[in-house]
């Protein structure tokens, strides 16, 4: 898995390459903390190129949001790919994040 | 692999990395075994989530142990077998949460019940844990469901 931020004025993309796992999650994990602790307004998740989520990285996600809303921050998910979003809806998790088309939506809601 | 044939069957050390080696060959074997694109991406999730299981919960994070995993083309169905030699797992003890309730964690064996029609703990295993995912074939998510 391969994590790239890209801070912005309003902002902060995080996009993510590869497969979420047990492995690779508590490095992703670690990002979105940093995240929390900056108390970053709004954090856009690009999962794009992101091939596969097991449930302990929908937990990361899950973690991640409810730290962000504690301090009114934003986390929002963009361009999720087909099977991702199957997992999202079978987790009910569809209905818990904000989800975008496009990076572009997203930071323009 | 055709019905009745020999399994294929793989050990891997019980580290995190090793998951996606179980995740690939629980898709093509998935595959190969007719259960569909759809089934197979289901079933290769489950094996996942099961195999991580086995390390958090029976092994409780120690990587220096082994998981084997056997797939199986039989006349029920696609059938999985996982066996470790941790702690014997008590199925109340793994953490299931309502798909309502938004809290981390606890989605692991809905996504295995979501891949199989049976989720069975051998109890005759007497050291370990041997558990048998079996999804019948011809069919389909919709039907799984309604089972549940």
């Amino acid at each position: 898995m391969k994590i790239d931020t890209v801070l912005h004025s309003d902002y902060t993309v995080v996009s993510i390459a590869g497969e979420i796992d047990m492995y690779s999650s508590p490095a992703l994990r670690d990002m979105l903390l940093t995240l929390v602790k900056k108390n970053t307004a709004t954090v856009i998740v690009n999962l794009k190129e992101v091939r596969y989520i097991d449930s302990s990285g929908i937990a990361t996600f899950v973690e991640a949001l409810k730290k962000m809303l504690a301090y009114k921050g934003k986390l929002k998910m963009a361009q999720v790919p087909d099977r991702l979003m199957e997992i999202f809806n079978f987790s009910k998790l569809d209905k818990v994040f904000e989800i975008y088309g496009s990076i572009e939506d997203a930071a323009n809601s | 692999m055709a019905i009745g044939t020999n399994p294929i069957v793989i050990t891997i050390p019980s580290h995190p990395r090793y998951l996606s080696v179980v995740r690939a060959a629980a898709h093509l074997a998935a595959e190969i075994c007719g259960m569909g694109t759809s089934g197979a991406e289901d079933i290769k999730h489950a094996v996942d989530e099961a195999c991580s299981n086995v390390i958090k919960y029976a092994y409780k994070c120690d990587i220096t142990r082994t998981i084997t995993i056997k797939f199986e083309d039989t006349l029920k169905g696609f059938q999985v077998t996982i066996e470790d030699s941790g702690c014997k797992a008590n199925i109340d003890d793994i953490k299931i949460r309502e798909l309502d309730e938004v809290r981390p964690g606890g989605l692991g064996i809905h996504f295995i019940k979501k891949a199989f029609n049976t989720v069975v703990f051998d109890k005759k295993k007497r050291n370990g844990n041997r558990l048998i995912l079996t999804r019948y074939r011809n069919t389909d998510e919709a039907a799984i469901s309604k089972q549940k």
